[in-house]
């Protein structure tokens, strides 16, 4: 069985579970929700000052979006101790970090998705502009903090001090998503797609070296 | 039944074919967490179709044994090899011929009790038309279909004790299986036993229970982190050889 | 200098430790005076411009010792000797110092000189990310943990933050260069010929200083290893000395 046969059958297993659990639909979107509309109201009304920030503060959103999606993920490896059971498996380690990071990104995009929808209504953003390269600068940028919460949010499969390190961790190693994926959805928004090249191929970069470097480390973060 | 698709034969033999590897043969075996000493200093060897049972009072290092032994923690010092594989460079050689039943029974509990066995069965390449008749034996038929975060103690003892029969591993170790089963429940796990005897592999068996464990060959015990000095049981009817 | 010597010699410290602590404390005091007295005011900054002093040093010091648990990183996940883990886990405790004097003196000169206590230049933010990327290091490092594992763990952050720092750079000078002219913290063209060597001279003495508390740091290491093993020798019946080399390790070299 091959790495990619792997990481699907772990993928599954995780969407199977968040589709009963419902944990993003259930508490993701919700507060992603609320965090905007503070956000929103705080800033008050200027349409200009409201559209100019839009694309940092959707992007903030996914981020702890994607923090808590790992959370839950490898929370439910740790409930019963299954994680053990993946450890104990004749796997290649790095499928569970492959698969993991596949299915919280289809997460991502779903709640993207839903959350882009709010913003347009809320921030007056507009998203037909650049259509292309706003659902590019989304598939990559998400995937570049699928590819770091993957990763490090095994922190969080024990609840102690332990998982406190997870969000300090991903802040800074998904500053480049973050920060490319904030411009090239300006640029999407403003209608100048086409000058948003640089930034995607940055994403992508950053999501090849990520995922890269994760596939080849993740094994030695499982054992004990 | 289950088809097991592993090559390797039952009992591994040494390469000159003078005698079968031991089961289980561990050197100055320790394993510390931070200050505290587990398992401290075991020496020991179980030879392959030995029926072993491991007594000793809680905290005794039991469980930190076992778990060292099916390679889910590492030793701290001294090291040793499960059916001639090393423990430190062929885990997964150990990992795909062993199996453990103990405290935590790795399920997932948003996923039904046949969707997990399904999942495990999965992962370890076993023929997933066997989980069916399997959930069947160990007693939860109707029950397979509910999700596992509604099951009660026993049954996911159960669940597990499924996967051990699906994926029949050549050491199978059991860490107080007993623990939580109503009379029905420890029945089965001593049937999963007298078959994993019968068939020849390896088993070994920590619990408390007292009037459990009445098929093992021998007795070991541990104290403080310590295996003690060998004492034979008086001889057994039935498997097990000293 | 003989009594700073003699001060050390009790403390326990070895020759090779004592000569270092000797280069580190002369070069900082050479900086000290270069920096503070021979070297003229700056042009257009005036005497601020002195905190360069600092703030270069430091930073190229931050980054080596990156560079330096980066390179022990790798080698423990390849070799699996604990030497390796014990130089990273020592460069980055003296690493973070140098990283948070670096943004200190950063934030001190850039209020005089723009204004504000932050700036987003590129070079700066990149060394808040590295920082946060340190504490978490750090954090990890402190975690319950198996020796092996809590090693493991760690050359992981080393590498995986190693690979993303340019990264991160890179994007921040691209998103800067869109706003304004980069705000440039080191005037090159317009340094006298004293501010230049000054500025060597800081960072060869900022340098002895670096190895000087990686040195200091390895030996506390050491002391905690052996009152370690000494805790559990009698539990485990082993002398100290015997508890040396984990498994992994033996396996990796046989």
């Amino acid at each position: 069985m091959n790495l990619a046969r792997q990481s699907g059958l772990i993928a599954a297993k995780d969407l199977r579970i968040e589709v009963r659990g419902r944990y993003a639909l259930g508490a993701v979107l919700p507060f992603a929700a609320t965090v905007l509309l503070a956000f929103g109201l705080s800033l008050g009304p200027d349409r200009t000052l409201l559209q100019r920030t839009a694309p940092g503060l959707l992007w903030l959103a996914v981020l702890f979006a994607s923090i808590l999606s790992f959370r839950r993920a490898y929370e439910s490896e740790g409930e019963d101790g299954a994680l053990e059971g993946l450890l104990l498996a004749p796997i290649d380690k790095a499928a569970v970090f492959l698969g993991k990071a596949v299915a919280v990104l289809a997460q991502l995009l779903v709640f993207e998705a839903a959350v882009l929808l709010l913003v347009t209504g809320l921030f007056g953003l507009s998203l037909g502009a650049s259509p292309l390269t706003l659902a590019a600068a989304f598939v990559l940028g998400s995937a570049g903090l699928a590819a770091v919460g993957s990763m490090f949010g095994l922190l969080a499969e024990s609840p102690r001090a332990r998982e406190a390190i997870f969000p300090l961790l991903v802040l800074p190693l998904t500053t480049p998503a973050l920060i490319a994926g904030v411009k090239a959805t300006s640029l999407a928004a403003a209608g100048r797609g086409a000058s948003a090249g640089g930034w995607l191929g940055l994403l992508l970069a950053f999501d090849v070296v990520l995922v890269a470097a994760g596939t080849l480390v993740f094994g030695q973060l499982l054992e004990d | 039944m289950a088809s097991r698709t592993t090559d390797a034969p039952s009992i591994a033999s040494h390469p000159d074919g003078v005698a079968p590897e031991p089961a289980i043969a561990l050197s100055g075996l320790t394993r510390v967490f931070g200050v505290v000493p587990a398992v401290v200093r075991v020496d020991l060897r179980i030879e392959q179709g030995e029926v072993v049972l491991l007594r000793g009072p809680n905290g005794a290092g039991k469980s930190t044994l076992l778990r060292v032994v099916v390679t889910a923690l590492s030793p701290t010092y001294g090291g040793g090899s499960v059916l001639g594989f090393d423990l430190v460079r062929e885990r997964d050689q150990i990992r795909r011929r062993t199996e453990i039943l103990g405290h935590r029974t790795r399920l997932y509990e948003d996923l039904t009790g046949r969707e997990n066995l399904r999942f495990t069965c999965s992962i370890h390449g076993i023929d997933l038309r066997g989980v069916d008749e399997t959930l069947e034996r160990v007693g939860l038929g109707d029950a397979a279909r509910e999700r596992v975060r509604a099951y009660s103690h026993g049954m996911r003892q159960r669940v597990a004790v499924a996967r051990a029969i699906l994926r029949q591993p050549d050491v199978l170790l059991l860490d107080e299986p007993y623990a939580g089963l109503d009379a029905e429940g420890k029945d089965l796990i001593d049937s999963v036993i007298v078959d994993a005897a019968r068939e020849d592999r390896t088993v070994v068996l920590a619990t408390h229970d007292a009037a459990r464990g009445s098929m093992a060959g021998r007795t070991l015990f541990m104290d403080g982190g310590r295996l003690l000095p060998v004492l034979d049981g008086p001889a057994r009817a039935g498997e097990g050889r000293a | 200098m003989v009594a700073a010597e003699r001060v050390l010699g009790k403390l326990g410290a070895r020759r090779g430790e004592r000569v270092l602590a000797a280069l580190a404390a002369a070069g900082v005091l050479a900086t000290a005076i270069l920096g503070l007295v021979v070297t003229p005011p700056d042009a257009d900054e005036g005497n601020v411009f002195r905190l360069i002093y600092i703030h270069v040093p430091s930073a190229w010091l931050a980054y080596l010792s990156f560079l330096v648990v980066f390179a022990c990183s790798v080698t423990y996940l390849v070799t699996k000797r604990t030497r390796w883990d014990r130089l990273a886990a020592a460069s980055a405790e003296v690493g973070v110092i140098f990283i948070f004097l670096t943004l200190v003196v950063g934030s001190i000169w850039a209020k005089p000189t723009w204004g504000t206590w932050w700036t987003w230049d590129p070079r700066l933010t990149t060394t808040a990310v590295l920082f946060l990327v340190y504490v978490g290091y750090l954090a990890v490092r402190r975690l319950p943990d198996s020796p092996g594992r809590r090693a493991r763990w760690s050359a992981v952050i080393g590498i995986v933050a190693f690979v993303d720092v340019p990264i991160v750079h890179l994007s921040v000078v691209w998103w800067r260069s869109q706003h304004q002219a980069p705000a440039i913290l080191h005037v090159a063209p317009r340094m006298a010929a004293s501010m230049a060597s000054t500025l060597v001279v800081g960072v060869i003495a900022f340098t002895f200083l670096y190895a000087y508390l990686v040195v200091l740091r390895l030996r506390v290491g050491r002391l905690e290893e052996r009152l370690l093993a000494e805790a559990l020798s009698p539990r485990l019946e082993v002398a100290p000395s015997e508890q040396a080399v984990p498994p992994e390790e033996v396996a990796a070299r046989g």
